[in-house]
């Protein structure tokens, strides 16, 4: 476990995740309070990879949950393994045989049989799903239930058994409680607002695109062949497209997409052409790429007049 | 510290935050494992624990700031002042403080605390001392008889007199150091500057608290009465809610929808699935395989008069049939004056209120031209009829005073044979149909469904008949 809000800033670090301080204060009350982190914001900021770079910075092991709609207990908590079931009864057919040798009627034979099915339903066929596996894992774990909000609002309220008592009941073992109570990250899209009641339970920790510093720290980590000069022009147009009305506003992961095209085609800074041919990785719209390029035109303009001509000329030497 | 963080939480409430006992409590339990030495760990650990809606992060941020730093910042920025006022470098001003502490310990006489630490630049004490007497001054709930203006009572509460005739001894006592030779001229007007600073911390926290009370706790009592207002009456304050109620109205048929589906899955039995899926079993059927039974989708289109007569009933319906879109196969809005025109794409590219506000303000349509029913649907009828088909849902709302132009009903009888069903919500009571310029007798023969639609009762109802 962590010991200090600034263990966990380096413990992800050390994954390759940069946070904030915001971040790391949550996930570190989290830890300590056991408490399950709500993370909500939108897409592609970094709330999976949350869950990931935790499992990974506590070396726990990462169990996910991924919810849609229509997912039920079965799939989320246990199933029975009746094929398993069916099999050792065949196997075991003739043990069966001997064990009801010695009875006379049907009834007796019944009787003899129910006082063993405590052999067929327990913990051997019982087949654990996520929740499940979370709660009797040997060691403690890492809980991720993404994107909560897509699944029903009745497993949502079961949810809320399960993240509240950290116990399970199945009706013909009983109740299975949790040997390590596990660190719970929870992730949000907000496509519905969730109940006030399973809010209530956690801790909640809004993530945002990150700043420029941040967002060129990010870049320049995970890809370190990008060049000072392109990654700042990039961080730059980035915060202006941002604010454009997008259906789909550029991520940090498909920022990340478009800066390794970008590297590729050795690109030693932003040019009109080879943006053009490689949008495409930043924006998954018709319409916003239009958008963008507008945004782009404007913002090469300004690069001229602030750089004067002589930029212009070395634009040039660079397109040939 | 757990008082001030109570009575933080009530403060959050009382501006509609929703904040649980459960919730503070967590609060509580955070900040035995944070510690409060940190304020910026402090906010983020209140932050974490108390708001629970991206929404309510704006709220929070404000109060916390002014309830927390609120005083403090203002007594930072009077010490930045006087420091400029007097010309003094920090280390200048750090000495000056010193010789008055100095100054201070000569004085014979007991001083009040609070003369203390204003001239000492005891900015810790000083606003505790402001705030305990902010405290009492509105939790004994001021009688008020004489009409006393709060800084009055906070002024006397705090003994400001005490405080001046003190500070006025110390001057004398400084006057007669002076005449024996030592330079004190900045001391003087410092305490001059710190008279006059105290007064406008008084009138700062007298604002704060205001602030932080003004908001009443809502009237549950009023909720009854806002369900059955007429849309025509409402005010800013109710559009509001009412927005709140249509995207609550939304989610609870959204979730109603999440029950059908499983329903959706009670259907015959299908042997020829339960077969396949039973396989791996040898044949012996665990799994159950049920046929599904198939939902249609409804297509929906609105047709929207967005005369000023019904403007509010319009809004309303717009904004909730965007709200549940998904439950829709398709959808497309029109508005209509005496023009039509299709806000369908508005509504897809724009988040919904301001295209809602959009659609409405007369960008797509004239709005400021006399309805005219009959042309509206004649060219809908021009324009539009061959996207109606019998899965279609038609929705029009309206009140149906044509202004004595043609009606031309002939459209609303073409709509209904095509279309699965025809409704028409009239925001007027049901009385005042036929009188005067109103048409709606013409109408009615051709509509499957008329219903009143005049407050957020009725939308509600309405809503059941167009959700299958």
């Amino acid at each position: 476990m962590f010991q200090s809000v600034d263990a966990v800033v380096t413990g992800l670090s050390s994954q390759s995740y940069i946070c904030n301080k915001n971040v790391a204060t949550v996930v570190y009350l989290g830890t300590q309070l056991q408490k399950p982190i709500l993370v909500e914001g939108p897409a592609g900021v970094g709330k999976t990879e949350l869950g990931k770079v935790l499992a990974g910075a506590l070396g726990m092991e990462l169990i996910r949950l991924q919810c849609y709609e229509g997912l039920d207990e079965a799939k989320s908590l246990y199933e029975w393994e009746y094929a398993k079931q069916l099999l050792y009864t065949q196997i075991l057919k003739d043990k069966i045989g001997e064990v009801l040798q010695g009875t006379q009627t049907l009834q007796e034979a019944v009787e003899c049989i129910a006082n063993q099915d405590g052999v067929f339903f327990s913990d051997r066929f019982l087949l654990p799903r996520s929740l499940l596996k979370a709660l009797l894992a040997d060691q403690p774990s890492v809980l991720l239930i993404d994107e909560v909000d897509k699944s029903d609002a009745e497993f949502e309220a079961f949810l809320l058994e399960v993240l509240s008592d950290f116990q399970i009941t199945v009706p013909e073992i009983g109740t299975l409680k949790a040997k390590h109570i596990p660190l719970v990250v929870l992730t949000s899209n907000n496509s519905r607002e969730l109940s006030d009641a399973l809010k209530r339970r956690c801790l909640h920790l809004y993530l945002d695109f990150p700043d420029s510093e941040r967002e060129m720290e990010i870049i320049k980590l995970k890809i370190p062949g990008v060049g000072d000069q392109l990654g700042r022009e990039v961080v730059q147009l980035l915060h202006r497209v941002r604010k454009l009305d997008l259906k789909k506003t550029p991520s940090i992961s498909e920022t990340l997409d478009w800066v390794k095209a970008l590297t590729l085609l050795n690109a030693k800074q932003l040019d009109g052409e080879l943006v053009e041919q490689t949008l495409s990785t930043l924006m998954k719209y018709e319409a916003d790429i239009r958008k963008a390029h507008q945004e782009l035109k404007a913002y090469l303009a300004e690069r001229k007049a602030r750089q004067g001509p002589s930029a212009g000329d070395s634009d040039k030497d660079h397109l040939h | 510290m757990e008082d001030r963080i109570i009575e933080f939480a009530n403060v959050l409430r009382r501006n509609g935050v929703r904040v649980s006992l459960s919730e503070n409590m967590d609060a509580f339990r955070a900040l035995e494992v944070i510690g409060i030495q940190d304020p910026y760990l402090f906010r983020n650990a209140l932050r974490t624990t108390l708001i629970k809606r991206s929404s309510d992060v704006k709220p929070f941020e404000e109060l916390f700031d002014f309830f927390f730093m609120g005083i403090g910042q203002a007594i930072d920025a009077l010490d930045r002042r006087i420091m400029e006022e007097l010309g003094l470098t920090p280390e200048q001003f750090q000495r000056l403080l010193e010789q008055i502490q100095k100054l201070l310990k000569e004085m014979e006489g007991e001083l009040s605390p609070l003369t203390r630490a204003l001239l000492t630049g005891n900015q810790g004490e000083l606003e505790r001392l402001l705030r305990d007497a902010a405290n009492q001054q509105w939790e004994a709930g001021s009688p008020n008889r004489f009409r006393l203006t709060p800084y009055t009572l906070m002024a006397a509460g705090l003994q400001l007199d005490r405080v001046q005739t003190e500070i006025e001894r110390f001057k004398s006592m400084l006057q007669m150091l002076a005449e024996s030779g030592e330079d004190l001229s900045n001391v003087m007007r410092y305490l001059d500057e710190r008279m006059r600073d105290l007064n406008k911390l008084l009138r700062e926290i007298i604002q704060q608290e205001q602030r932080k009370r003004a908001v009443e706790p809502s009237d549950p009592s009023q909720r009854g009465s806002f369900a059955d207002k007429s849309f025509s009456f409402y005010t800013e304050d109710d559009i509001r809610r009412m927005n709140e109620a249509v995207t609550r109205l939304a989610q609870r048929l959204k979730n109603r929808l999440s029950v059908r589906r499983k329903k959706a899955a009670r259907g015959r039995f299908n042997v020829k699935a339960t077969l396949r899926r039973n396989l791996q079993y040898g044949g012996v059927p665990f799994h159950i395989e049920l046929d599904r039974r198939k939902k249609t989708k409804p297509q929906v289109m609105i047709l929207c008069d967005i005369s000023d007569s019904v403007l509010n009933a319009s809004r309303f319906m717009l904004q909730f049939v965007y709200s549940v879109q998904d439950l829709y196969a398709k959808v497309r809005s029109f508005v209509f004056v005496s023009d039509i025109g299709e806000v369908t794409k508005l509504f897809e590219e724009h988040e919904i209120h301001h295209a809602v506000q959009t659609a409405l303000k007369g960008e797509v349509i004239d709005v400021f031209s006399h309805s005219n029913f009959g042309r509206a649907f004649e060219l809908f009828f021009k324009n539009y009829f061959a996207a109606v088909t019998s899965r279609t849902t038609v929705l029009i709302i309206g009140d149906g005073r044509n202004n004595y132009n043609r009606p031309n009903e002939w459209v609303l009888r073409e709509i209904q044979q095509k279309a699965k069903q025809l409704i028409w919500l009239n925001p007027e009571s049901r009385m005042t149909w036929g009188v005067g310029d109103s048409e709606m007798p013409r109408y009615l023969p051709y509509c499957d469904v008329t219903e009143e639609c005049r407050n957020i009762n009725q939308l509600y109802k309405v809503v059941d008949l167009i959700v299958p």
